[in-house]
């Protein structure tokens, strides 16, 4: 931790702090896919990142997502400092951390619904050797299986646990997947288009969960270039051109930003 | 992620994808069978060889003198004495092993052909290996009593007496009537190595050398002896020892002393066969290392195809080392298997191959099999590390990005 980083209060969940993502810096060619961005988001909040394609919300929710790291500035995800951690590291805060829903669903084919869902769960076991000594805990192994049926019970989607994804619909697909990002019980839901493979009645049924684990507490951010998508978050975060250019929340709290440029109204129409 | 559950996700994969697995296995099985079959056939043929030995008698030494002018010493009751005092533990038979001039053997009207007649004492046959197979051997007071008898091999006794009982009979050698008393088994050996040759023979009490030998008038020249050894460790001890006691008898400025053995000949013959073992081994191997490349190949193939899978194990919380386990399982047990399906074609291909080249059951000697075995589990970790290495160092971002 530098000294001109405060400590982050208690109940702030994702704090960015001048986050850069640049390739190919110094070239001709140069982007800035994030062009120092800060972004604070406080445990229990349901929040809509938006932004047209090339706006920076892809490397955003990667970077939120610890699946990359930023160029420069500081992430911390749950008073953990992210943006200098090791491979085990980032793997143990994905596993444990962060629960994702992708656009694609992303489940593994040759697996079934409920071991598409049990996986996260296999992969804790060898993450939290270090931490807990889990491997080989007969608890673990006897509840894992368990564990899964829950979470696909809370979508809904138990009645279709020993199909395999290619025998499912897009909207059983994706219920599975967020079975399987809900399983671990993270404290951060991060849901990246997560209804853009979806027809209009299936995306309802999703955005419902959504809904519904935020309501039971969960952190959500759900990454959309689709506005009536984020109208179901309490707070939206505009980006452009890797800057956010609008942050307001529902319920009065304008956020730190508002919409100083009016860009807000605008930047919708192009998604 | 424990061991179990990545053999598990790898039987699962290897399961989805059964026609290329086999395919892959296929040069592991291939390389696997000709190793094992190869070295099992020259393994066989080196046994069969060693049986041919066995019968034609091991640690076996001739011992040869004469000299030049005057008469060679009568050396046989002294060589006789100093091999006991050697004593058991390096030599467990002396036996004279004179050839006698006479290829005259007669029963009434039959004349056995061409037979060697040794004039050899009673530890001839412990010497030269033979076993009687009906009536008794030769004993040491026909020996010391000039009995005029004498033992059959079993060519012989075929030749003079068909199936008839030799034993009691009265053979002519030489004008004079012996007695059969017994005749010795045949050793067996193929015609390869000299065959019925070596049953073509008779054995008279050396006392009656000059009975024997009387057509060719003066007395010996040369003496000829068969020693056995006690193990073919002593063999050559036994050998030098034996040789210095008779340089101590002949002088061999004016004489001639041989120790010989064919116990080197037919170590230098095994040796040949261990070389070939190695050749055709390793000719094989490289066949089996073909196949490991296979693997290599198919698994670095696997990679690429399963991109999008490794970003999505990754992105829901697999660190490498996960990675790294499951694929090097995943090669390691289409490896493992295609070496059990090649330990088994292996076997068969063993017995077929021995049928049709040796014409004789072979099995593969257990220490290939358990090589073999352990061989190809270690190609499916040494080939998949390659492979595995590669998936764990992909990036979640890039490898999602992968459709």
């Amino acid at each position: 931790m530098t000294n001109t980083s405060v400590a982050p209060p208690a109940d702030r969940l994702i704090e960015l702090n001048d986050v850069y993502k640049i390739y190919g810096e110094g070239l001709e060619s140069e982007v800035r896919a994030l062009d120092g961005v800060s972004l604070h988001i406080d445990r229990g909040e349901f929040t809509a990142i938006i932004g047209s394609s090339g706006s920076g919300k892809s490397t955003m929710m990667n970077i939120l997502g610890c699946l990359d790291l930023p160029t420069y500035g500081e992430y911390y995800l749950n008073d953990e400092r992210v943006s200098d951690l090791s491979d085990v590291e980032l793997s143990r805060i994905r596993n444990r951390e962060i629960g994702f829903i992708f656009q694609g669903f992303n489940l593994i084919p040759a697996l079934t619904a409920l071991e598409n869902v049990e996986l996260p769960l296999v992969y804790a076991g060898a993450g939290a050797r270090a931490k807990k000594g889990a491997v080989g805990d007969e608890r673990l192994l006897r509840s894992r299986e368990e564990l899964a049926w829950a979470a696909l019970e809370k979508v809904g989607i138990d009645h279709r646990a020993h199909h395999r994804p290619a025998e499912m619909s897009g909207g059983q697909q994706q219920r599975v997947a967020i079975a399987r990002a809900i399983v671990t019980n993270p404290p951060l839901i991060l849901a990246d288009e997560p209804t853009g493979n979806l027809d209009s009645r299936t995306t309802e049924d999703v955005m419902k969960i959504l809904r519904e684990l935020h309501a039971a507490g969960s952190t959500v951010v759900l990454i959309t270039h689709d506005r009536e998508i984020a109208e179901a978050a309490d707070r939206t975060v505009r980006l452009l051109d890797g800057k956010i250019v609008y942050d307001s929340k529902r319920d009065g709290d304008d956020g730190s930003r508002g919409d100083p440029l009016g860009l807000g109204t605008k930047g919708g129409a192009g998604a | 992620m424990t061991f179990v559950q990545s053999v598990k996700m790898a039987a699962k994969s290897i399961g989805s994808n059964k026609g290329r697995s086999f395919l892959t296995m296929l040069g592991v099985i291939i390389g696997i069978a000709a190793v094992i079959i190869l070295v099992s056939i020259v393994q066989g043929q080196q046994d069969a060889i060693m049986e041919q030995f066995e019968k034609m008698g091991t640690n076996q030494m001739e011992v040869y003198y004469y000299q030049w002018s005057g008469n060679t010493p009568d050396l046989t009751d002294e060589l006789q004495q100093f091999c006991a005092e050697l004593g058991p533990e390096l030599v467990i038979g002396i036996s004279p092993q004179k050839y006698a001039w006479s290829n005259s053997i007669r029963y009434e009207s039959k004349q056995a052909e061409y037979p060697n007649i040794y004039l050899a004492s009673d530890t001839y046959s412990i010497c030269a290996g033979f076993t009687i197979a009906k009536g008794r051997d030769i004993s040491y007071l026909d020996v010391k009593k000039l009995n005029r008898v004498c033992v059959l091999g079993s060519k012989v006794a075929a030749d003079l007496f068909n199936y008839a009982d030799p034993v009691g009979k009265k053979i002519t050698i030489s004008g004079d009537e012996y007695t059969v008393i017994g005749v010795y088994a045949s050793k067996g050996v193929s015609e390869e190595y000299g065959g019925s040759y070596q049953d073509n023979v008779v054995i008279v009490p050396y006392t009656l050398e000059k009975r024997v030998n009387k057509s060719s008038g003066s007395s010996s020249s040369s003496y000829e002896f068969l020693v056995k050894a006690a193990s073919s460790d002593v063999i050559e001890e036994a050998m030098g020892r034996i040789r210095a006691f008779l340089e101590t008898k002949i002088d061999t400025n004016n004489g001639y002393v041989d120790v010989y053995s064919n116990s080197s000949w037919q170590e230098s013959q095994t040796e040949g066969f261990a070389e070939q073992a190695v050749l055709l081994g390793s000719i094989a191997a490289i066949s089996l290392l073909v196949g490991g490349i296979g693997i290599m190949n198919i698994m670095l193939v696997t990679v690429t195809e399963r991109t999008r899978e490794i970003g999505i194990r990754k992105a829901i919380g697999a660190p490498r080392r996960a990675i790294i386990t499951q694929f090097l399982i995943e090669a390691s047990m289409v490896s493992t298997m295609g070496g059990l399906i090649g330990m088994i074609v292996g076997c068969l291909g063993t017995v077929v191959a021995g049928k049709l080249i040796l014409d004789t059951i072979l099995a593969p000697p257990v220490y290939i099999l358990v090589v073999a075995f352990l061989v190809s589990v270690a190609f499916g970790v040494g080939f998949g590390v390659y492979p595995a290495i590669r998936a764990s160092r992909l990036q979640p971002v890039e490898a999602l990005r992968n459709e």
